[in-house]
């Protein structure tokens, strides 16, 4: 709305200032639902004062911060769990663990784990051992973490491993010795390759057969660095030297497949080099389009065929041998 | 001939420009690309000395990176006084290297005209620029006032071990770094924060798990418990982090408005292809059946298209945070 003949920019920024909660207030008012309103503003600060203020709000506010974390917005959702672990009524326990256990994004299972640590209820603790092994270091990390607030110590020593994983803590990890090398096999499904390296080069400390066995399949790593301390690791394992190169040779190729990319620029001449990764060839597979596109119009669908075929043979040929070079280069 | 010399730009005759000593034409021939020319200009005009300065003064002004990064060269080796003013102004260039080079320039004329600024430097957001201004500081023979001065100092010569014995004052400038460009300089400057364990840290800290580098974000979390901030507040700094997902709904509509645009817009090489191959399919459709069945043909598969690629960048795995 336009106020007065002002101009609409200034009016805006004005509406923009007034939609911004004012918190205190809010505080002041005991308005739950003003407040978890306000946990969704895309304001940073605004988000992170509703949530503190949320946290101040006691049990009243449990059954309504558990009800939102249905809800689609993210910040809504984070600020809630964060509030439920300030409150720390068990009565969130149940919620927070079934969204522990479930939830795809990690930042919600991050935050949920670290709620329960803050809520200290002992009936979190197997959900939190679950998230020992979660595939994200952030979960891993919190939920380690909220297992030390919950007072809980570890009972067997695949329990004592996940949870040296888990804090990265890998000198704890080396002196568990073997009763560590199922975790840490485990845990090479981990994405970052950085921690993957590291567990290789931990299994290759500790050595043993199960150890040696997973040294040569992590031969085989889409990771450079990763694959390198494999080889490292392998040798203090026992795999003999000689077997190296061959696994390492079957490793997952992440480059482009040769005959793809030949295969490719002989039907579509450039399309081969633009899945090569190289922007020009687009620019070709435009021009040759084109040309082709006009030949048709001129002589019929099929007789430009004959002519551009044997010419993209050729191009085939080229990215072929261009293609296997690369790859060799790279190694 | 380099390539981006554009055709017809000869090589300058450096050596009849420097026999009639002409320094515009000297300065002009600076925006040759070629390393060792413009080195041989930057030596022939710091030799004319002091006669040349007020020229090259005025031709600081220009707008090609190469001539300015010329002249403070030869300023340097002429040490006249009167420069000190025009370099002080060049250390704020909007060219790093200019500016880079004005801080080194200050350092050689020795002149205490040139501290203030040069302290200021040492806020600079590139690295390169914070090293060159605390060498030139050390050269002109100056001492930092205070325990946060002496931490901007030692963190611009990357003498992280000395910035961290500095302990809480050293804060704000590690706190400044976390702006650098240089992710692994960022990544440093969170450790030394852990280290220091300082409360202070907060604020840059949380900010730093919204941070595009991953280990930079996973660094702030270690630090942060250095620092006694409550874990429980981190989750939404991280959720603030750039994302790198695709939004379905455009891959979706892309694809049904511009056949394999949808795929293209997710990354996927083949995109382009199904796009080329449905300009050339609807050429032929429309030639031999008509624009109507063209329509009614094409339609339906644009719609799955659409669909295919609306579930597939949904289904899309986020990179590893």
């Amino acid at each position: 709305m336009i106020e007065g003949g002002k101009k609409p920019g200034m009016s805006l920024g004005r509406f923009l200032e007034r939609e911004k909660p004012d918190i205190h207030a809010l505080t002041q008012a005991r308005d739950i639902r003003g407040l978890i309103v306000s946990l969704g503003h895309r304001d940073f600060d605004v988000q992170w004062r509703a949530a503190r203020a949320l946290g101040t709000m006691g049990a009243d506010a449990t059954l309504p911060l558990i009800h939102i974390l249905g809800y689609p917005d993210i910040n809504t959702r984070l600020g809630a769990i964060e509030a439920l672990g300030a409150i720390q009524d068990p009565r969130a326990v149940g919620v927070l663990a079934a969204l522990l256990a479930s939830h795809e994004t990690n930042e919600l299972r991050w935050a949920a784990a670290l709620a329960l640590g803050e809520i200290g209820d002992k009936t979190g603790t197997p959900s939190l051992l679950a998230a020992l092994r979660d595939n994200d270091r952030y979960v891993r990390y919190g939920a380690a973490k909220a297992l030390e607030q919950v007072g809980w110590s570890a009972e067997t020593d695949e329990d004592r491993a996940f949870y040296s994983i888990a804090l990265q803590d890998w000198d704890a990890i080396k002196k568990l010795g073997k009763s560590a090398t199922g975790p840490l096999i485990d845990m090479l499904r981990e994405r970052h390759p950085a921690i993957r390296a590291q567990i290789v080069e931990i299994l290759g400390t500790i050595g043993g057969d199960e150890a040696k066995k997973c040294c040569e399949r992590v031969l085989r790593d889409p990771d450079g660095n990763v694959r390198w301390r494999a080889v490292l690791s392998s040798r203090q394992c026992g795999v003999p030297t000689s077997y190296l190169p061959l696994q390492i040779s079957r490793r997952q190729r992440t480059g482009p497949s040769a005959i793809g990319a030949t295969i490719l620029n002989f039907f579509f001449l450039g399309i081969g080099y633009d899945y090569a990764g190289k922007w020009w060839g687009l620019l070709i597979l435009e021009t040759y389009m084109m040309l082709l596109t006009l030949a048709q119009l001129q002589l019929g669908p099929f007789m430009p065929f004959l002519i551009f075929y044997p010419v993209t043979a050729l191009f085939a040929f080229q990215t072929y041998f261009m293609i296997q070079r690369e790859a060799e280069m790279a190694g | 001939m380099n390539f981006f010399n554009l055709p017809g730009q000869r090589k300058p005759d450096i050596d009849g420009l420097a026999a009639r000593k002409d320094i515009a034409g000297l300065v002009k021939a600076l925006r040759y690309n070629d390393i060792e020319v413009q080195t041989r200009i930057a030596t022939i005009l710091g030799s004319f000395g002091a006669e040349a300065t007020d020229e090259l003064i005025l031709a600081l002004k220009k707008k090609d990176k190469n001539i300015r990064l010329g002249i403070i060269e030869a300023l340097t080796q002429i040490k006249d006084p009167r420069a000190v003013t025009a370099l002080i102004t060049t250390l704020h260039d909007e060219s790093s290297e200019v500016r880079w080079e004005a801080a080194i320039a200050l350092g050689e004329t020795g002149d205490s005209r040139a501290i203030e600024p040069l302290v200021h430097a040492l806020k600079d957001h590139d690295k390169y620029v914070r090293y060159g201004a605390a060498f030139a500081l050390k050269k002109i023979g100056w001492a930092p006032a205070d325990d946060e001065q002496k931490a901007f100092y030692f963190a611009g010569m990357q003498e992280w071990k000395t910035v961290e014995l500095i302990g809480k004052p050293a804060v704000p400038a590690l706190s400044h770094i976390l702006n650098d460009r240089d992710g692994i300089v960022r990544q440093k400057a969170i450790e030394i924060l852990g280290e220091i364990g300082d409360p202070g840290a907060t604020p840059a800290l949380i900010r730093s798990l919204g941070d595009a580098s991953s280990e930079v974000r996973w660094k702030a979390v270690l630090s942060s418990q250095r620092c006694g901030i409550r874990l429980l507040h981190l989750p939404r700094g991280l959720s603030r982090r750039p994302k790198m997902t695709k939004n379905p709904l455009i891959a979706g509509v892309l694809n049904f408005m511009i056949p394999g645009m949808g795929y293209a817009y997710i990354g996927k090489w083949w995109g382009l292809m199904i796009y080329e191959v449905d300009i050339a399919l609807t050429i032929w459709i429309f030639k031999y059946w008509g624009e109507t069945n063209t329509y009614e043909l094409l339609f339906p598969i644009y719609l799955l298209l659409a669909v295919h690629a609306y579930y597939i960048t949904k289904k899309m795995p986020e990179p590893p945070i």
